[in-house]
């Protein structure tokens, strides 16, 4: 009997296993629900002459909005979302905090995957919105935008070009941040430092701004560099000539003397207690805040979407400083964008356009720029009243102001979450465990090259 | 029972013996009775166990990104990439990682719930209170437990840190560090686990009968002698299911590895599940975590099967 049993289940193991193999090579379909191709179809137009009344609400619905804003903005969030309920009678949002951009992105592909429980409208970190596109995720905004005759242009270029994929809109731009360098103004005037422009003259600065104890540690390190999100430290590479990914699309330049150069130095700094490297931990971003705050670090590296906690919290005057650069001073953009699932029906899609657009509005922008450290997107709020009541109130932003068009959109690739999660943890290993950075690296390229080649 | 059972089913027979002229075995009709009664949980079984083994079978026979609708066969690519890859470092690390977690878990649970249970094998009000306090973590959720402990751990401002430089010592990065991480996770699952072992141990040793002791001493065993002669030996059986079902959920750690450590710091603590885990939802590669799966379900069986053979033989039922 058993074994007849076992054969039984041997012939159904293998049966299956043949069955879903005899499609040899044919791709098969493993969601659940329609296709972005088949709901472009259904809705209409993506080129072309757009029939705006199939983008309209015309009945009433109630729809959801996945977020990362934490409980210190949960005031905003309600504020925002009540305006836009009561502004109009058929769309109902309901606002649902998911946690950080990777439980969002975690959340995010999961109900895709599934084809269920799909939030209307959702944030994602600017980072995703490739893979995202790529992977057919992302409704494309383009006939809305045609339908609504909705103004791209006024976002800034570099927000607009984040939040495609093909040259297609997949998202806006929502709140928008870039990478900054907070330091202690006080401490600064004190010692008579400036932060450099220069990734040449750290050196100097690093040696003038660490201060040691007697017995030889670390008392304020110079500055601190996250170790938790690559995207901290990716910028210091690419103005060194570093290319993450090179043309071919299937290679890394990450072996390759200069980019070696540039870990190593990062290395030394580390070594003479200069600055310390946070590691990925999930206290990584909060001790490396707190050292700030405590006056243990003369500067940090870290998002201008901080602003206002680091101001709140700090009881010395707070600068923000562009990020020394090497051959160029290029930044990039973090924060997050607002996209609407492709796999919704039309009428939830509908509805999350709507919303989206208001979020999106310069008013609400700029609700999130006062209230936060993100930053104003649309360019024509800021030759404003508005944008200079702005500057007036947050003086510092002018660091950012002054070089909008070096903020350029992320590094757009389908394995770059791979990538991302190989080079912060090989960087991290390198720089806290010890070890020879030119085998690191020769070895952590190897594996992205992998990555590459098979995405 | 069976006899009612039997009789009933004759007079079923009689009945039907006038509309056909088949006879019908009693024992097949008993095994067909039997096999209905567990057909729900073999359809159970099925559906949400077998079923998705095949799958996850299948789809390591594919490039399945869970962000894509469609996906292609590509032989056994899959295969390839963790036996001769890029995979292979982080299989035999994540094998590693979760076969040392497993040896403490083990340790902890089947030595520290031993000697809890010996410790505290005495009815007395003040020992019940007592062990209530050891046996309680259990019943805290591990994802409550882990942020504490998360807080606990914390290099800057955690309490173990501020304890060791009460006596002079420097903070210890236990999170942080990839030497006291994998130890980090095991003092969460000790706090958890131990008191658990202790009960178990209790039980089986107060069904030990006192005559064993009373002859032994009578022979002159000593508390030692007696531990290990007869304690040790008549506790077996519940040392091997302590042992199995310790080794198997300790095989599938997952929760508190993902909440302390995320498998940091460099993979020190990625065991299999997470390493599984961040192949499907950080990755979302869905082929190389099903091929990966398939793998660690392989193992498991096998092990198991190993250790249910290998125990066979020095197990002691009879108390």
């Amino acid at each position: 009997m058993r074994k007849k049993i076992a054969l039984v289940m041997a012939a159904v193991t293998a049966a299956t296993t043949l069955a879903g193999c005899s499609g040899g090579g044919s791709t098969g379909k493993a969601g659940g629900q329609s296709t972005t191709a088949e709901t472009s179809a259904e809705a209409g137009e993506t080129t072309g002459e757009v029939d705006a009344s199939k983008y309209e609400v015309t009945e009433p619905i109630t729809i959801k909005w996945w977020h990362a804003l934490e409980d210190q903005y949960s005031d905003t969030v309600q504020k925002v979302v009540d305006d836009f309920n009561n502004s109009q009678d058929l769309i109902t949002v309901e606002a649902e905090y998911i946690g950080s951009y990777s439980k969002v992105n975690e959340a995010l592909v999961a109900a895709h995957a599934a084809g269920t429980d799909l939030p209307a409208i959702t944030v994602a970190n600017t980072s995703y919105i490739a893979e995202y596109g790529a992977g057919g995720l992302t409704e494309d905004l383009t006939p809305y935008i045609q339908a609504s005759d909705y103004d791209v242009t006024d976002f800034g270029d570099g927000m607009i070009k984040a939040c495609q994929y093909n040259d297609k809109v997949v998202s806006l731009p929502f709140l928008i941040s870039t990478q900054i360098m907070f330091y202690n103004k006080d401490m600064a005037d004190e010692m008579g430092i400036t932060i450099p422009e220069k990734w040449s003259d750290m050196d100097a600065f690093l040696d003038k701004a660490t201060q040691k104890n007697a017995d030889g540690s670390t008392a304020v390190y110079g500055t601190i560099i996250p170790g938790w999100d690559q995207w901290y430290f990716e910028t210091f590479y690419q103005n060194n000539g570093v290319k993450i990914i090179n043309d071919d699309q299937v290679t890394t330049d990450l072996a390759d003397e200069k980019a070696v150069a540039v870990a190593q130095k990062i290395k030394d700094w580390c070594d003479k207690g200069y600055t310390y490297w946070t590691g990925t931990g999930d206290d990584a971003s909060s001790n490396m805040r707190q050292n700030f705050i405590d006056g243990k670090a003369f500067s940090v590296v870290h998002t201008t979407s901080l602003y206002n906690t680091y101001v709140d919290q700090c009881d010395f005057e707070v600068g923000m400083s562009w990020l020394p650069g090497g051959d160029t001073k290029d930044q990039e953009i973090g924060g997050c964008a607002l996209l609407i699932p492709a796999k919704n029906d039309q009428a939830t899609k509908n509805a999350a356009w709507q919303f989206m657009q208001y979020l999106c509005s310069k008013d609400v922008n700029m609700t999130w720029a006062e209230g936060t450290g993100y930053m104003p997107t649309r360019k024509s709020v800021l030759d404003t009243d508005e944008g200079k009541a702005f500057l007036e109130k947050k003086p510092a932003f002018q660091a950012i102001l002054d070089n909008l068009d070096e903020i350029n959109p992320r590094i757009q690739h389908k394995a770059w979450g791979q990538l991302a999660t190989i080079w912060k943890n090989s960087m991290a290993e390198v720089m806290m465990e010890g070890g020879d950075v030119p085998s690191a690296m020769e070895q952590m390229a190897d594996e992205i090259n992998d990555v590459l080649g098979d995405s | 029972m069976q006899a009612v059972t039997l009789q009933g089913y004759d007079k079923h027979k009689r009945g039907c013996s006038n509309m056909s002229n088949k006879k019908i075995n009693p024992r097949s009709a008993s095994a067909w009775k039997d096999f209905l009664c567990v057909l729900p949980v073999l359809v159970f079984l099925a559906v949400f166990t077998y079923y998705p083994i095949v799958k996850l079978l299948q789809i390591s026979f594919t490039d399945w990104n869970l962000l894509n609708d469609t996906w292609n066969y590509v032989g056994f690519k899959n295969w390839v990439w963790l036996f001769g890859g890029s995979g292979t470092k982080y299989l035999w690390n994540s094998l590693k990682v979760t076969c040392l977690y497993s040896a403490g878990e083990l340790f902890i649970t089947l030595v520290g719930g031993m000697v809890f249970a010996l410790i505290f094998n005495r009815m007395t009000k003040g020992f019940s209170a007592m062990r209530a306090i050891v046996f309680m973590p259990k019943y805290v959720a591990m994802s409550s437990a882990a942020v504490v402990f998360l807080w606990i751990f914390n290099k800057d401002n955690g309490i173990f840190n501020y304890l060791l430089s009460l006596v002079g010592l420097p903070a210890v990065d236990w999170l942080g560090n990839r030497h006291m991480a994998l130890i980090s996770v095991l003092m969460l699952t000790g706090w958890r686990c131990v008191g658990y072992g202790m009960m178990v141990y209790l039980a089986a040793m107060m069904g030990i009968a006192q005559d064993y002791y009373e002859a032994a001493s009578l022979d002159g065993a000593n508390k030692v002698q007696r531990f290990f002669k007869i304690t040790l030996p008549m506790l077996s059986p519940t040392t091997l299911f302590l042992f199995v079902t310790t080794f198997l959920s300790s095989m599938k750690v997952f929760q508190s590895v993902d909440i302390l450590t995320q498998g940091g710091p460099y993979r020190s603590t990625e065991v299999f599940v997470y390493n599984i885990y961040r192949y499907a939802m950080v990755d979302f590669r869905m082929d190389r975590a099903s091929t990966v799966a398939i793998f660690f379900f392989v193992l498991l069986l096998i092990v198991t099967i190993a250790t249910m053979k290998v125990s066979g033989g020095n197990v002691t039922y009879d108390s």
